[in-house]
Parts: C-alpha cells; sequence; structure tokens
C-alpha cells in the first residue's frame, strides 16, 4: 500500500514539479503506523469501543486528563466528567437508599384492611417523600464537593487526598452555613470524613 | 465507523447525563429562586427570604431535572439497544417514553398527553441540532486547493491494484 502511494505521488509531482526526489517508501505514515506488528487501536481510547473501526480525527477531542492522580473508577477527560459521573453517581444512591427506608416506612404505615391499591398509594407515597429529598441533598452536596474539589485540583495541579478532604470540609461547611457556626462545624466535619475515606478507598482499590 | 464520540458510551453515560442534567437544574435553580424569592419577601427580610426560598427550592429543581435527564438517557440507551442504529428517532422515542413514565400516577389521558408533548419537545431539539450539523458540515466544506498555472485539472483516476 506504500508503494501505490509513493506511484500516484511521483506521477503528479513529475506532471507539476518535474522533480521528485524523497524516496516516499521510506516515510513514516499512517500505513507503515497502522500496520505494525501488536497495534492494538483500542489502547487508544479506553471507552470509546475502537475495536469497531475508529475515526482518528476525533481522538484529539477526548484524551484521559493526564493530571497527576486524577483517574479514578470511570475514565475522565477533565472536570466536568469528574462532576457529572460524581454527582449523578451520588445522587442516585442518595435516592436509592432514601427510596428503600421509605419504602420500610410506607409499609409500616399501611392502614390495617387496606385495599391493593391503597396499599400501594401509601407505599409509593412515602417512597417520594423521603427518596427525593436525601437524594437531592446528596446531589448537592456531590456538586458543592466536586466543584470545590476540581477547582482546588487545578490551582494544586494535582489530585490527591488533602485536596479532597479540604473540598469536604469547605462543602459540608457550605451546606449548614445558614444554620449557625455550631452545625457548621458538624457538617463540615463530617463530610470531610466521608470525603477522606472515600479517596484512601478509592486510592487502596486502584492500586 | 462514525460513531459520536462525543458521548461516552451507553451504559455509563447514564450517570453521565443524570449528573449533568441535577447540576444544571441545582445551579439553575439557585438562580430562578435567588431572584424570585428575593422580589417575593417583604423589605427588610429579602436576602433572608432568597436565601429560604433557595434552601428549599433549589434542591428539588435539580432533582427534577436529573430524574428527567437520567430517565431520557435510560430510554434513549434501550432504545438504541433494541433497535441497533444510531439516528435522531431514538431520542424521540425515548422522549414519549421519558414523558409518559413521569406523568403514570396522573391517569391513562394525562400520561398519553405527557408523552407525546415530551416527544414533540425532542423532535424540535432534534431538528434545531440535525440544522445546526448541516450548517456546520456547509460551513467544512472541502475546497479543492488552487492549481498553478498551465495544468489542466486531472479527472480522478481509478486506483491501480
Amino acid at each position: 500500500m506504500a508503494s501505490m502511494l509513493s506511484d500516484n505521488g511521483s506521477e503528479t509531482f513529475d506532471r507539476v514539479s518535474n522533480h521528485n526526489e524523497i524516496d516516499t517508501s521510506k516515510l513514516t505514515n499512517i500505513a507503515s503506523i497502522l500496520t505494525t506488528p501488536g497495534f492494538d487501536s483500542s489502547r487508544l481510547h479506553p471507552l470509546a469501543g475502537l475495536e469497531k473501526g475508529v475515526e482518528y480525527m476525533d481522538l484529539e477531542d477526548e484524551q484521559l486528563s493526564t493530571m497527576e492522580g486524577s483517574q479514578g473508577l470511570i475514565p475522565s477527560r477533565g472536570w466536568s466528567d469528574d462532576l457529572c459521573y460524581g454527582t449523578g453517581a451520588v445522587y442516585l444512591l442518595g435516592l436509592g437508599i432514601g427510596g428503600f427506608s421509605g419504602f420500610i416506612q410506607g409499609v409500616k404505615a399501611i392502614p390495617p384492611n387496606a385495599s391493593g391499591r391503597l396499599q400501594l398509594n401509601t407505599i409509593l407515597n412515602s417512597v417520594t417523600k423521603r427518596g427525593p429529598f436525601m437524594g437531592n441533598s446528596a446531589g448537592i452536596l456531590a456538586l458543592g464537593y466536586n466543584i470545590i474539589n476540581s477547582s482546588i485540583d487545578g490551582f494544586r495541579g494535582k489530585h490527591d487526598v488533602a485536596g479532597s478532604v479540604i473540598a469536604g470540609g469547605l462543602t459540608g461547611a457550605l451546606f449548614r452555613s445558614s444554620r449557625g457556626p455550631k452545625q457548621m462545624a458538624y457538617a463540615s466535619g463530617i463530610v470531610a470524613g466521608v470525603a477522606g475515606l472515600w479517596s484512601g478507598m478509592k486510592d487502596k482499590i486502584l492500586e | 465507523m462514525s460513531a459520536d464520540h462525543s458521548r461516552d458510551p451507553c451504559p455509563i453515560v447514564i450517570l453521565n447525563d443524570f449528573g449533568g442534567a441535577f447540576a444544571m437544574g441545582a445551579i439553575g435553580g439557585v438562580v430562578w429562586h435567588g431572584i424570585k424569592g428575593f422580589r417575593n419577601s417583604p423589605m427588610g427580610e429579602r436576602r433572608l427570604g432568597s436565601l429560604n426560598a433557595i434552601k428549599a427550592r433549589a434542591p428539588v429543581l435539580g432533582g427534577n431535572f436529573g430524574v428527567w435527564g437520567g430517565l431520557f438517557s435510560t430510554f434513549d440507551c434501550s432504545v438504541k439497544a433494541i433497535r441497533k442504529r444510531e439516528d435522531p428517532w431514538n431520542a424521540i422515542i425515548g422522549g414519549f417514553f421519558t414523558g409518559g413514565a413521569l406523568a403514570i400516577r396522573g391517569g391513562w389521558k394525562h400520561t398519553r398527553n405527557s408523552a407525546i408533548t415530551c416527544a414533540c419537545l425532542l423532535g424540535v431539539i432534534e431538528g434545531v441540532g440535525l440544522m445546526f450539523q448541516r450548517y456546520a458540515a456547509w460551513q467544512a466544506k472541502p475546497m479543492a486547493p488552487p492549481l498553478p498555472e498551465g495544468v489542466a485539472p486531472q479527472q480522478a483516476q481509478p486506483l491501480q491494484a
């Protein structure tokens, strides 16, 4: 294939400039890279399904973030990926836990001799009361944590446990900032603790 | 070969969409309810009223947006998996199911109307997106390079094996 390219190239060159001294069969081009033995296109980008064939020009936009320590459980391209995945995961977790506790409360609150429809409605009511409340609060915390964490990481240029703990502390303080300093301190401590735990666990798992 | 690489692959993108929609709803809610609470409070208590409105309403708006976005993404991925192709109809069908799913508790008619409305909305969004794509492709139309003097433009030659 390389020689075919060079033949056509030298034809046009001859017509236009009358001289082609470059030996095109020795140049590195896409063909020589692609046919290197052991070339595995799926290593170029982990998530993109590249074994199905690849659009090389698109790969510039999706390089994984190269900041030190920033790769987590899901490959991420930068702060917006961290934000979206982190917030989404925590919100769903909160929704699940709150919904489950609402379910249990609802089951306890069913009036005796209720019809099937009334039972369903009671349970649904209490699930949709507790679930979203916990999910929303957890999501707001995750949102604040990710924004502050990404800012700190961007500022410092690296991602580690200390930054996460500070981000957690600030988020907790902000969350309860309208209730007074004591509540702020409690919330700050709790969220910082959870953030530190999560970062520590993540480092352990990824080692 | 020309798969859309701007979105992550299907199952995991649901998390991304959930989080993104939640973020948009929450931040939008802060702005919206901040202003609304400010304007609807008596003088002298406006900042407090604004803060209270934000604390009460913004997470709810975030949650609503998040649930909508996550549900839509789930249905979109399911429809893609069933149809095994990528085109705008996936989004429209996904929107239909999302609108319906969010309105189930209100009765059959409400569900139907909500589903149709949501599908139309998504049809409009997809249409606008398609128009933008065509405009961008027209802008980036490849141009033949200018030939030097005295050379006639050649016809394309078939590749020789």
